[in-house]
C-alpha cells in the first residue's frame, strides 16, 4: 500500500471542471469493471490506464491527473468506450486534461503542429511551395509518363464538384506519393480541385485539446471549400 | 356469478405452476403455449442451482400432471389475441396455429420425424444441430405429440412433393388440411406468464459471437450439457467436438449496460448460472478442468447461493474480478485469448478452449407487442408494469402477472409469484369455485387379493443420465428372469406421456397386479407412477421404486459393469418387496376449512387477508403487542414506495376484517395433527382447530459486535439501516448538517459465522444514501462494499447513486474497513483497489448494514409443526426449486424472512403464494391421508407404553381398559417411530413391514 | 476524417458541402466499373493485411468503411491473398500513433503502445501492410522497424494505380 489519500473532505475540482465542459462525461457512471483498460494498448503505460484514470478523478486526485504523460499515449481512439458498458469516453476526458496543461509544458512538436497548422498548415510549408510543388511533379509526370500525358491536378477549380484535402507531408517530404490518387481520380473522370490554402488534410490541433484552435482550423477549411463551390470534400484518409 | 375458468398464457414453469394451483383449487384453466409443448426454458436446463437437481428431471412430473389434468385444458401452437370485458367475466380470443398432426391419432412413434427427408436448425436447442420439418422438441415433451414446421415442410409449402411422413405414419394422424382455429373463451381472470428472451449477443463484435466458433451463450453451454441436447450430453465445444478442458464465462453480456444493449438493469439469475455451468462442467468432465469466471460484482444473492459460491472456490473455479473487452483468436486450433487487467490494474493473458457468454435476460417482442394489444403498461425496461405492494397485479384489473416477463428473476421466485398470481386470479373468482370443472374419475379398483402376483417391470434410460452408465437392456432382460415378473421394458423417459399412457394399457393387457420402476427417486416420481396404477384400475399401493440413477449411475459412473449388476440388485429387491404388498384403502380426512397464520408482520398480516377474503376463517397470531413487524421500522421502497401508510392500511384492514382473528402477545404452546385436521393451543389456552398453517415467524436485524461491531453502541455517530429509517419516518432534521456519510455493506453477512448474503442490505444502504443525498447534494457519501447487489432492476438504484456522485469503495475480508475515534469524531480507513492504495474518512454518520438472522422462534414453531430448519436456522421449504413456500409437512407453509431475506415486495409475493397453496386445501372437503398406517397386534402389545412416547404425532394412545395400544389412522404419517420403538414386535407398517423388508434384504443377498 | 467531421459537428460551423472518405468512393467506383482494376500482376502473391485507423472508421463512419476497404484491398491485390487482423473494423486495435504520440515525444511509451498492434500483425504473416492514414502509416512503419518486423508499410493508392486498367 503505497499512497494514503485523506478524503475527510472530498474535493474533485477538475472532475468537475471536465463535467462542466463535456455535460456527457458521465464520469461518475464508472462500474470500474476494468473493462477499458482491458481493451487499452496504453494501459500500464506511466502506471496509468482508463479506468485509474477515472478513479484518479472520483477520488480526487488532480495532481496526478494534471501530471501524468499518459495522456500523451491515449490517442483518444475512444476503443474504450466502443464497448464501456456506461459508454464513458476517456478520450473525450483526456482531451479536455490536455488542454488544461499550460502550453509551455505542453510537448513542443506537438504545440508545433498545431500552431503551425493555424498558420496554414501542419509542416510549415508555404502555400505558395505547395503550388509549385503540384505543378512541377504534374510536369515531370507529363514528360516521363506519355500515357499519362493529360494527366491533371486542379488548384482552385471554382465550380468542382469534388475538393480534395492534401496531407502537407508528400508535399513537403515525398512529393511523388501525391501522384497515385491524381491517376486514380484521373481514370475515374471526376471533376475535382485542391485548394491553395486551407489544403492540409491532418489537424493537429485535434490533439492538444484546445478547442478554439480546433474550431478555426476547420472553419477556415470549410469556409475555403465552400468559398470553391464544391459539393463533396473528399478526405484521403 | 364470476365465470369459474382462468386463462393461463404462457406454458413456461410460472404458467404450468399457475395452471396446477388454480385447477387444484377448483377452476377450469385454459393453459395458451406459443409452441408446440409445455415446460419453457426450464425445460432446456440440464441441471438447477443451488441442488443441481436434474431440471428436466424435477421438471417433468408438473408437466405430465398439468398434461392429465381434467380440470387443465391445453392450447398448443397459440396465441392471446385479444382480450375484452372486465374481472369475472372476460371474453378472450386464442388464435390456435394448425400442428398438421391429429394429436388424438398421433402414437408419438417418431416414424414421420425419421422419414422426414427436411433438416432445418433446432430452434430447441438454439440452433445447434438439426431438426426435421416433422419434430418434437425434446423427449418429456407435454403433449408427447409430433408437429409439423409449416415453414419448412416441403409439401405444405407445394403440396404434392413429399408427404412422407403420411405414407409412413401408422395411426394416420398426419392432416396436412390442418386449419387454424379462434377459440373464443369466458373467462373470469388471466395470469401472464410469458417469460423472458436470452439477449442475443450477436450485435457486440467485440464478443467474437457468432464470428468464432467456440463462443456460445450459457442457454446454448445449457443445451450442450443436456442430456437431450445436440451431443447427448457429452461436453463437447462447437469447432472441433473436442472436450473443452479451459473455459471461461462472461458475465453481464447484454445487462447493466446502458452503451451497447441499452439494458441498464441485472439479469439476477446468470452469476449462479454461470457457477452453476462451471461446477456441472467439472462433473461432466473427464479428467482437467478448469473453469474461469470474469464478473463485476458476484451476485448470489438467493438462499443457498453464497454457500455455492464458497464451496465452488474451493473446489477450484477462478473469479477473476474483471470484465473482458474483447475475445480474440488464440490460434488456428479454435482456441481463444482473453486479455485483461486484474483490480489493480496489472495486465494479464490467458487462453480458453471455449468462452461462454453470460447473457441477460430481456422482453421478447411477441410480448411488448401482446402488452399494447391487452393495454397493459409496460416498464422503462419493458417489462409488464406491477406494483410493489401488490406484485402480481398488472395496470389492468384482472390481469396478473408472474415469473420473468415481470423482472429477470430465478425459477423459485417465478414459482412463488406463480402461485401468487393464481391465488390473485381464483380470489376474485372465489364464489364460481367448482362451477366450471369436472370431477376425476377412475376406473373401478380390481380386486387383486386373491390372483397370484405378476409383476410388471419397466426399467429407465433417464436419457443417458442412467444408460450411459448402466446397461439397461441387461437390466430388463434380467427381470424378466425374477419369479412372478411376468412383463419387463425399457424406456427412454418412463415419466414421459407417451411411456405413461402406454404403461396403463400394458398393466390391463398384461393383468399385471404389481408395478416395479427402476428408474429415479420416488420423492419426484412416486406419485406420477401410482397415478397411473390407479388410472389402469389397481390400487396405488402394489407398486415400489427402485432408485438406479441417484443411487447407482450417478455415483458409479466409472464402473458400468458393477452399477449394472447394483441395478439388477436393486430391482431385485423391489421385485421382492412388491411381491408381498397388498391393496390397501384410502383414508381421507375432513377439512376444517380455517387457517393459523403465525406472525404478525407484512407476510402473516397478507396471508391472512389472502385467505379471510376467500371466506376462509383465519386467526393470527403475534407473540409481539403490535402488528406489522420490520415493516414498523421501514421508511420506503427501493422505489420510493412510502411502507407506513401502506402498513397503517394492511393493519387496519386485518383489525377490521369480520374472518381474521388477531391474537397479540399470543404463542403457540402446542399443536398437533396433520393436513386438514391440525389442533392447535395457544398461550392463552385457546384451542384451535384448523386444516392448515401458514409460517410467517420474521427475521431479525443482527446488532453488530466483535470484528463488525465498528464502535456501534459507543460512538452516537454509528447506526443500523433501520435505525436510519425510523429517523427518516420520524422525518428527522439530523442529515441537513451531515459532511460526510459512510455506509459499510455486509456487516455480519457472507463470514463464517453467518455464510448467507442478506439480499436486502445493498439495496436499501444505496436507497438510504441516495435519500440523503436528495436530502442534502452536499453530502459525501462513501459506500464501503464487497460486492454490490442490487439485482434485477434495483441495479438502476446503483445507476442512480453513482450519478449522484456517492463513491463505492470495494473491501475484502482481508482489508475490513478500520473504524477508529478521536474525541468523538470518527476515522475510516479503508483500501481503495483501483488505485491501491488508503484512504481516510472522517464521517459524522457511519451506518452499517447489518444482516438478517433468523427468528430463534422460528425453530420452535417448526418443531410443533413437523416442519425443518436449515443449519442458520431458517425455516427449509419442501424443496428448494420448484415448492418455495411448502414445508415438507403437508398444509403447513411459509413466508417472509424466516425462509430467508428479502425486500418487502417479494415477502408479499411469497406470502400470497402461501396463501394460494393453503388455499387448494380449504377448497377441498377432505383431503387424501396416509394408508400406509401403523397397527398394532393385540395379542402381542404388552402395553409398555412406549409407541405413546415416541409418536411425534399423538396418533398412538393407550386403551387402559385391555392395557393395549391403539393408533387413530387419521393422525398416523406412517413414519414407523413405533414400529421401531415396540419390543414385543406388536407394531408393523402396512406394505413396509418385516413381511416386505425382510424379502428385500433376503434377495440382495440372492 | 475525425478532425474535419467531429469539428464540424461539434463547434456547428456551417458548411455546403458533405464529407465522405476517398476510401468509400473507392469502393463505389469499382463496383460502379469507373475504376477499373485487374489483381493479376500479383503473380507472387504478395501477402496484404491492414490497419483500421481508428478516426476514420471507430470514430467516423464505422464498419461500412472498413468492409469498402476490405473490398477495395481484395479487388487490387486478389481475395485470397488478403488476410484480415483480429480485432479488426470497429473494434480495432489504435496503432498508438494517433492522438499527437508521434509528435507529443514519449517514443518509449508510443512503442510500448504499439506492441499490440505490433503483434497483431506480425501474426497475420503479411508482406505488405496497408494504412490509408497518415498517423498510422508513421507509426506502423515504426513499430514493423523497431520491434524487426518484416512487412512494407505503404499507402493503398499506389496498388490501386498498379492494378489500374485504363
Amino acid at each position: 500500500m503505497s499512497e494514503n489519500y485523506n478524503l475527510s473532505k472530498l474535493r474533485t475540482r477538475l472532475k468537475k471542471q471536465i463535467e462542466q465542459a463535456v455535460p456527457e462525461a458521465r464520469i461518475d457512471y464508472c462500474l470500474t469493471c476494468g473493462l477499458c483498460a482491458s481493451g487499452c494498448p496504453a494501459s500500464g503505460i506511466e502506471d496509468m490506464d482508463p479506468r485509474k484514470f477515472l478513479r484518479y478523478l472520483v477520488l480526487g486526485q488532480d495532481d496526478i491527473i494534471l501530471q501524468t504523460n499518459w495522456i500523451y499515449s491515449c490517442s483518444l481512439c475512444q476503443r474504450c468506450k466502443y464497448a464501456c458498458p456506461m459508454g464513458i469516453d476517456v478520450g473525450r476526458l483526456v482531451y479536455e486534461v490536455k488542454g488544461m496543461r499550460p502550453v509551455e509544458d505542453r510537448p513542443k512538436n506537438l504545440q508545433k503542429s498545431c500552431d503551425l497548422q493555424k498558420a496554414g498548415n501542419s509542416t510549415g510549408i508555404p502555400n505558395d511551395d505547395f503550388v509549385w510543388v503540384v505543378g512541377d511533379i504534374l510536369e515531370e509526370i507529363h514528360e516521363t509518363e506519355p500515357e499519362w500525358s493529360d494527366l491533371k491536378a486542379p488548384m482552385d477549380k471554382v465550380g468542382a464538384k469534388f475538393y480534395l484535402n492534401q496531407n502537407a507531408k508528400e508535399p513537403t517530404v515525398e512529393p511523388e506519393e501525391m501522384v497515385p490518387l491524381w491517376k486514380i481520380l484521373h481514370a475515374v473522370g471526376i471533376d475535382w480541385t485542391y485548394s491553395s490554402k486551407w489544403w492540409d488534410g491532418a489537424n493537429y490541433c485535434l490533439f492538444t485539446g484546445d478547442p478554439e484552435d480546433w474550431e478555426l482550423t476547420t472553419r477556415l477549411q470549410a469556409e475555403t471549400v465552400d468559398d470553391l463551390g464544391c459539393t463533396t470534400y473528399i478526405n484521403t484518409e | 356469478m364470476p365465470k369459474g375458468s382462468v386463462l393461463v398464457v404462457g406454458g413456461g414453469i410460472a404458467g404450468v405452476q399457475a395452471a396446477l394451483d388454480l385447477a387444484d383449487s377448483g377452476f377450469l384453466v385454459h393453459l395458451v403455449e406459443k409452441t408446440t409443448a409445455i415446460g419453457g426454458r426450464m425445460s432446456q436446463l440440464d441441471k438447477t442451482f443451488p441442488t443441481n437437481d436434474c431440471s428436466a428431471c424435477i421438471l417433468s412430473p408438473k408437466l405430465v400432471e398439468c398434461g392429465r389434468h381434467l380440470n387443465i385444458n391445453l392450447l398448443t401452437l397459440s396465441d392471446l389475441v385479444s382480450l375484452e370485458g372486465e374481472p369475472g367475466n372476460f371474453k378472450a380470443v386464442v388464435h390456435q396455429r394448425p400442428r398438421y398432426v391429429d394429436p388424438t391419432k398421433c402414437i408419438a412413434c417418431g416414424l414421420c420425424a425419421e422419414k422426414c427427408p427436411k433438416k432445418v436448425d433446432n430452434e430447441y436447442n438454439l440452433g445447434i444441430g438439426k431438426r426435421k420439418a416433422a419434430y418434437l422438441s425434446f423427449p418429456q415433451a407435454v403433449p408427447l405429440k409430433y408437429a409439423i414446421d409449416p415453414d419448412n415442410c416441403i409439401w405444405l409449402k407445394k403440396p404434392g412433393r413429399c408427404g412422407a411422413c403420411a405414407k409412413v405414419c401408422p395411426a394416420g394422424a398426419i392432416n396436412f388440411d390442418d386449419k387454424a382455429v379462434d377459440h373464443e373463451l369466458e373467462v373470469g381472470s388471466v395470469v401472464l406468464a410469458l417469460g423472458f428472451s436470452p439477449y442475443d449477443p450477436s450485435e457486440l463484435d467485440f464478443t467474437g459471437y457468432g464470428r468464432l466458433a467456440n463462443v456460445i451463450t450459457t442457454m446454448e453451454f445449457e443445451r450442450y450439457l443436456s442430456p437431450s441436447g445436440p451431443c447427448m450430453g457429452h461436453m463437447e465445444r462447437p469447432s472441433d467436438g473436442k472436450e473443452p478442458k479451459r473455459v471461461a464465462w462472461l458475465q453481464c453480456v447484454g445487462s447493466r449496460d446502458i452503451n451497447r444493449s441499452c439494458h441498464p438493469y441485472c439479469s439476477s439469475v446468470c452469476c449462479m448460472f454461470a457457477i452453476k455451468q462451471a461446477v456441472i462442467a467439472k462433473e461432466h468432465a473427464h479428467g482437467e478442468f478448469a473453469p474461469s469466471i470474469f464478473f463485476m460484482d458476484m451476485r448470489t444473492h438467493g438462499k443457498g447461493f453464497e454457500e455455492y459460491y464458497n464451496r465452488a472456490r474451493e473446489n477450484g473455479v477462478s473469479f477473476h474480478r474483471a470484465r473482458v473487452h474483447s475475445i480474440l483468436p488464440a490460434d488456428d486450433e479454435g482456441n481463444l485469448r482473453l486479455r485483461y487487467v486484474n483490480e489493480q490494474g496489472g495486465i494479464e493473458f490467458a487462453e480458453f478452449d471455449m468462452v461462454i457468454l453470460s447473457t441477460g435476460l430481456e422482453v421478447d417482442k411477441n410480448t411488448i407487442k401482446l402488452a399494447e394489444r391487452l393495454n397493459l403498461e409496460l416498464d422503462e425496461d419493458n417489462f409488464i408494469k406491477t406494483d410493489v405492494f401488490n406484485p402480481v397485479a398488472t395496470s389492468r384489473p384482472g390481469v396478473f402477472v408472474c415469473g420473468a416477463v415481470a423482472e429477470p428473476k430465478d425459477i423459485p421466485q417465478s414459482v412463488m409469484e406463480a402461485s401468487a398470481a393464481a391465488l390473485e386470479a381464483g380470489s376474485i373468482l372465489a364464489p364460481a369455485r367448482w362451477s366450471a370443472t369436472a370431477v376425476k374419475e377412475y376406473p373401478l379398483e380390481r380386486d387383486i387379493h386373491a390372483e397370484p402376483p405378476r409383476i410388471g417391470v419397466f426399467v429407465c434410460h433417464c436419457g443417458i443420465n442412467i444408460a450411459s452408465v448402466v446397461d439397461v437392456k441387461a437390466v430388463t432382460e434380467y427381470a424378466r428372469t425374477l419369479p412372478d415378473v411376468v412383463f419387463s421394458q425399457d424406456n427412454l423417459f418412463t415419466c414421459s406421456q407417451d411411456t405413461i399412457d402406454q404403461m396403463v394399457n400394458t398393466i390391463k393387457e398384461q393383468n399385471l397386479n404389481r408395478v416395479v420402476v427402476s428408474s429415479c427417486s420416488p420423492r419426484t416420481h412416486e406419485p406420477l407412477f401410482q397415478e397411473t396404477l390407479r388410472d389402469a384400475g389397481l390400487n396405488k399401493y402394489v407398486f415400489e421404486m427402485a432408485n438406479i440413477r441417484d443411487q447407482d449411475s450417478w455415483v458409479h459412473k466409472n464402473e458400468p459393469e458393477a452399477a449394472t449388476v447394483k441395478a439388477m440388485d436393486l430391482t431385485r429387491m423391489a421385485v421382492a418387496r412388491v411381491r408381498g404388498e397388498e391393496a390397501l384403502p384410502y383414508h381421507t380426512v375432513k377439512v376444517d376449512k380455517s387457517a393459523v397464520v403465525i406472525g404478525g408482520g407484512i407476510g402473516g398480516m397478507t396471508a391472512a387477508l389472502s385467505l379471510a377474503e376467500q371466506n376462509f376463517p383465519v386467526t393470527l397470531v403475534e407473540k409481539s403487542a403490535q402488528l406489522g413487524g420490520n415493516a414498523n421500522n421501514l421508511f420506503r421502497t427501493w422505489q420510493d414506495d412510502k411502507v407506513q401508510p401502506y402498513l397503517a392500511e394492511t393493519i387496519a384492514k386485518v383489525n377490521n376484517h369480520p374472518r381474521i382473528d388477531v391474537q397479540l402477545s399470543c404463542e403457540i404452546t402446542e399443536a398437533g395433527g396433520s393436513v386438514g385436521k391440525f389442533t392447535t393451543t395457544l398461550s392463552n389456552g385457546q384451542n384451535l382447530q384448523h386444516g392448515v398453517a401458514v409460517v410467517a415467524v420474521g427475521g431479525k436485524a443482527y446488532s453488530p459486535e466483535g470484528d463488525w461491531q465498528f464502535l456501534y453502541g459507543q460512538n452516537d455517530k454509528v447506526h443500523t439501516l433501520l435505525e436510519i429509517d425510523r429517523m427518516l419516518i420520524d422525518e428527522s432534521e439530523d442529515f441537513k448538517a451531515t459532511g460526510q456519510a459512510v455506509f459499510i455493506h455486509c456487516v455480519g453477512s457472507r463470514i463464517p459465522e453467518r455464510p448467507w448474503c442478506s439480499r436486502v442490505c445493498c439495496t436499501h444502504a444505496i436507497d438510504q444514501a441516495v435519500k440523503l443525498k436528495e436530502m442534502n447534494p452536499d453530502m459525501d457519501i462513501f459506500m464501503l462494499y464487497r460486492d454490490i447487489r442490487t439485482y434485477g432492476q434495483r441495479e438502476r438504484l446503483y445507476q442512480k447513486a453513482r450519478a449522484l456522485g456517492i463513491i463505492f469503495v470495494r473491501y475484502d475480508l482481508d482489508h475490513i474497513p478500520a473504524v477508529s475515534e478521536d474525541s468523538g469524531q470518527l476515522i475510516i480507513k479503508t483500501h481503495d483497489p483501483i488505485v491501491d492504495a488508503e484512504i481516510t474518512l472522517q464521517p459524522d454518520l457511519l451506518v452499517l448494514a447489518t444482516a438478517i438472522e433468523p427468528q430463534a422462534t422460528g425453530s420452535s414453531v417448526a418443531k410443533f409443526f413437523k416442519c425443518a430448519i436449515d443449519a442458520h436456522g431458517f425455516l427449509l421449504e419442501a424443496h428448494m426449486k420448484l415448492r418455495p413456500v411448502d414445508f415438507a409437512t403437508d398444509g403447513v407453509y411459509l413466508a417472509g424472512l424466516c425462509h430467508y431475506p428479502k425486500p418487502l415486495e417479494e415477502t408479499i409475493a411469497q406470502a400470497k403464494a402461501a396463501a394460494a397453496r393453503a388455499t387448494i386445501v380449504l377448497s377441498l372437503d377432505e383431503v387424501p391421508a396416509e394408508s400406509i398406517t401403523a397397527q398394532v397386534d393385540p395379542a402381542k402389545c404388552v402395553g409398555c407404553g412406549v409407541c405413546v412416547e415416541v409418536c411425534a404425532y399423538n396418533a398412538v394412545s393407550m386403551d387402559e381398559d385391555k392395557n393395549i395400544s391403539l393408533v387413530n389412522a387419521d393422525l398416523c404419517k406412517g413414519c414407523g417411530a413405533c414400529v421401531a420403538g415396540c419390543r414385543s414386535d406388536a407394531l408393523t407398517l402396512q406394505n413396509i413391514g418385516n413381511e416386505q423388508i425382510m424379502a428385500a434384504v433376503e434377495a440382495a443377498f440372492d | 476524417m475525425y478532425a474535419t467531421l467531429e469539428g464540424l459537428r461539434r463547434f456547428d460551423i456551417p458548411h455546403k458541402f458533405e464529407v465522405v472518405s476517398i476510401i468509400s468512393l473507392y469502393a463505389q467506383w469499382i463496383r460502379e466499373g469507373r475504376l477499373k482494376v485487374d489483381p493479376a500482376w500479383n503473380t507472387e502473391g504478395l501477402k496484404f493485411s491492414v490497419q483500421d485507423p481508428c478516426k476514420l472508421v471507430r470514430q467516423s463512419l464505422g464498419d461500412p468503411v472498413a468492409d469498402d476497404l476490405r473490398f477495395v484491398i481484395k479487388s487490387v491485390v486478389g481475395e485470397e491473398n488478403f488476410i484480415d487482423v483480429w480485432p479488426n473494423k470497429s473494434n480495432n486495435y489504435c496503432c498508438g500513433g494517433g492522438g499527437g504520440a508521434l509528435q507529443a515525444g514519449f517514443v518509449d511509451n508510443r512503442r510500448q503502445h504499439g506492441k499490440t498492434k505490433f503483434d497483431q500483425l506480425q501474426d497475420t504473416g503479411a508482406d505488405v501492410v496497408i494504412t490509408p492514414c497518415h498517423n498510422c502509416h508513421t507509426q506502423v512503419k515504426d513499430i514493423c522497424d523497431h520491434f524487426g518486423g518484416k512487412w512494407q508499410t505503404t499507402h493503398l493508392w499506389g496498388w490501386i494505380v498498379k492494378a489500374l486498367q485504363r
